[in-house]
């Protein structure tokens, strides 16, 4: 048995807006610790995590962890029909094929309830290695997404490299090149307009434009973002969900490669 | 030809092993290409009209150019790195299967005279189809072509099929690209179906993956190849009134294909005369390949456009400006760099089945058995049905 209240019902659809495009169709795991969700796009270049907290639900109860295949097309296309202030609340029998959604609106004259099909499907899991970040930045989510809409009109790949002087995003293509830094700033009047940047070491790496363009669907999530990279790994690319947990998307980068003998060896 | 039926006895039993997925998905994947059935393929597919083929002023027949040059260029564009895997001298075990499409050949020439004097287009169409042949000219010219634009090319002793799979084995190549069945028998531990479609086909491309098929089929590696026998396939005929999903329920029984022959009355079901299946079973696992080691590194090197120019243009009356965009296409791709996979970096994916499902077949499966011990003619794959669509024509080979 399944039973989750969320108050702020208008953040599962942004999460899932978020993330539709990337992956057609994943399992949403429960447990007693909360909603997580990882799936990978079918190229496996990018993968989506996400968790979101047993305690941020008003009420919060599974009896037995459970797997939730569905379609994330339908799942959005059920979670619009709920107004912006509305509560939902989540249920599930444990053998169950459908999973029901209740939406009431803040002043309870009005409940709807939908039920989605639930369907069967394989999850493909990775296990993320624990990171030391070689250089993490924090920026406001509406810059981060403007970076990668501009770009986007110029090239299809971007380098972006942390230095001590900042942040600098570089592409290149047909028409000619682009560039845009980003640099520290703690002391803006407003907390959603300050950029914060760790680095331990320099850092470049190559990504391809439209994935990270894809992330900054998630920006009505949160105020800021936070990118997380290390030298020959997958950029980590995070937005808080208000108190409640996180979305993180990982993205491989592209690698200069003369040949990479053996590099497709069977598994 | 491959094997009779295998395609749908794995959708029916084993369909988790066929996995669909986006011909863009391949980028920065190393694969070997079976030229020589697709080359094969492009005389009959590629600007075929009737007996007419595509040809230059003078006669000589470019359709396996026009279908080589374009199709390689696209997956190249795609970041691919292809190897192609030519056919050597036939194994002696295919001299029967040799002779008997030489003798279909002659009669379609036959039918083929026949028609055209009745003027019957439809005979033309039919017969023709039958009577293309893959000449060495044809091979060479490929291999000229191919080595212009970069690509890699190797001779198999024997079967290219064979050599193709021998390379997945030992890891130099992800996977093989060929519509012939017979490449998971070889032991390819991937296959690739539809890689070299036209993308006007917008067909996706199928993925067979070997080790899956086993686990699901229940059955080890040479009694796989003992099925793949009794299918049918180029080295041995097959015992008439057996097919594929009686095969595979003796060998899921009996365990091997000599201990089916032993159990089953000879009067009914005669094995052919000869029947060399302990040789096919012998060549299938150890075919006559050049061992991967021996093989010179892969290398993807720069197209030589003049080169191109002078061959495709000169020589084949291949439009220039086609020749030249396409061999900027390729140079253009090569400056990019790879996209990188997840898996390189997080170390290898683990599928978990759904659990739910996992019962459900199991159920599925139980059902099935319990129907058919009531006698009823439930077949295994019935209660779950297939779900992989037949294959289109013009895969067939020589």
């Amino acid at each position: 048995m399944l039973e989750a209240r969320l108050v702020q019902g208008s953040m599962l659809r942004k999460v899932v807006d978020a993330v539709k495009d990337l992956v057609s169709d994943a399992n949403i795991d429960v447990s007693s610790s909360g909603f997580s969700l990882q799936a990978m796009d079918t190229s496996h270049v990018s993968l989506i995590a996400m968790h979101l907290r047993a305690d941020a639900f008003e009420h919060f109860r599974c009896d037995r962890p459970m797997s939730m295949g569905m379609s994330l097309a339908n799942l959005a296309k059920v979670l619009k029909c709920a107004g912006s202030d509305d509560i939902v609340t989540l249920k599930a029998n444990d053998d169950g094929d459908t999973v029901t959604f209740m939406f009431e609106s803040p002043k309870e004259d009005r409940v709807s309830d939908f039920e989605l099909k639930l369907m069967d499907i394989d999850s493909e899991h990775l296990g993320i290695p624990d990171t030391d970040y070689c250089a993490t930045v924090t920026m406001p989510a509406g810059e981060y997404a403007r970076i990668c809409k501009d770009l986007s009109s110029i090239g299809d790949t971007v380098v972006i490299s942390a230095t001590k002087d900042g942040v600098k995003f570089t592409t290149s293509g047909d028409v000619g090149t682009a560039n845009v830094t980003v640099r520290q700033n703690t002391t803006a009047d407003k907390k959603e307009d300050q950029t914060i940047i760790d680095l331990k070491e320099p850092v470049a790496l190559t990504f391809a434009l439209r994935y990270l363009t894809s992330f900054a669907k998630a920006t009505p999530l949160a105020t800021h973002v936070t990118l997380s990279m290390t030298r020959e790994l997958p950029v980590m690319v995070e937005y808080a969900i208000q108190d409640m947990g996180h979305l993180r998307f990982y993205l491989a980068p592209k690698i200069e490669d003369e040949d990479m003998e053996g590099e497709d060896e069977a598994p | 030809m491959g094997i009779h039926g295998l395609t749908k006895l794995l959708g029916d039993n084993a369909h988790e092993c066929i996995k669909e997925t986006k011909f863009e998905n391949y980028f920065g994947r190393k694969i070997a290409v079976d030229a020589s059935m697709h080359i094969y393929q492009f005389l009959i597919v590629v600007g075929r009209q009737g007996d007419q083929l595509l040809t230059t002023e003078t006669g000589e027949v470019t359709s396996h150019l026009q279908g080589m040059f374009y199709r390689t260029t696209r997956l190249l564009e795609a970041g691919m790195r292809p190897v192609y895997v030519f056919d050597g001298k036939p194994p002696e075990l295919k001299r029967a299967q040799l002779d008997q499409r030489l003798g279909r050949r002659e009669e379609a020439d036959k039918g083929l005279e026949a028609a055209k004097e009745s003027g019957d287009a439809e005979a033309i169409e039919r017969y023709s189809k039958r009577t293309i042949k893959v000449t060495k000219t044809h091979n060479d010219e490929c291999k000229r072509l191919l080595r212009l634009m970069g690509v890699p090319v190797i001779d198999a002793p024997s079967e290219a099929e064979a050599q193709c799979a021998s390379m997945a084995k030992a890891g130099l190549v992800y996977g093989v690209a060929t519509e012939d069945m017979d490449c998971l028998t070889f032991g390819a531990p991937r296959l690739i179906r539809h890689l070299m479609a036209p993308s006007s086909a917008a067909q996706p491309v199928q993925e067979f993956n070997l080790e899956t098929a086993l686990a699901r089929l229940g059955l080890s590696q040479s009694q796989f190849i003992d099925l793949c026998i009794m299918c049918g396939c180029d080295y041995a005929g097959s015992i008439r009134g057996i097919g594929p999903v009686r095969a595979l329920e003796y060998i899921r029984k009996h365990g091997s294909l000599e201990k089916v022959i032993e159990a089953l009355d000879p009067s009914k079901y005669p094995p052919p005369d000869p029947y060399p299946y302990k040789e096919a079973a012998a060549f299938f696992t150890e075919p006559d390949v050049t061992p991967p080691e021996q093989l010179p590194t892969l290398k993807w090197a720069a197209p030589d456009v003049d080169g191109l120019v002078a061959f495709l243009v000169g020589e084949k009356n291949f439009n220039e400006d086609r020749v030249r965009k396409a061999a900027e296409r390729i140079t253009a791709a090569k400056s990019k760099a790879t996209q990188g996979r997840l898996e390189s970096f997080f170390g290898p994916v683990t599928v978990v089945q759904n659990a739910n499902k996992a019962a459900k077949e199991a159920a599925a499966r139980d059902a099935a058995k319990a129907a058919k011990k009531k006698g009823a003619a439930a077949k295994p794959g019935a209660a779950k049905g297939g779900i992989v669509k037949k294959a289109p024509i013009g895969k067939g080979k020589k």
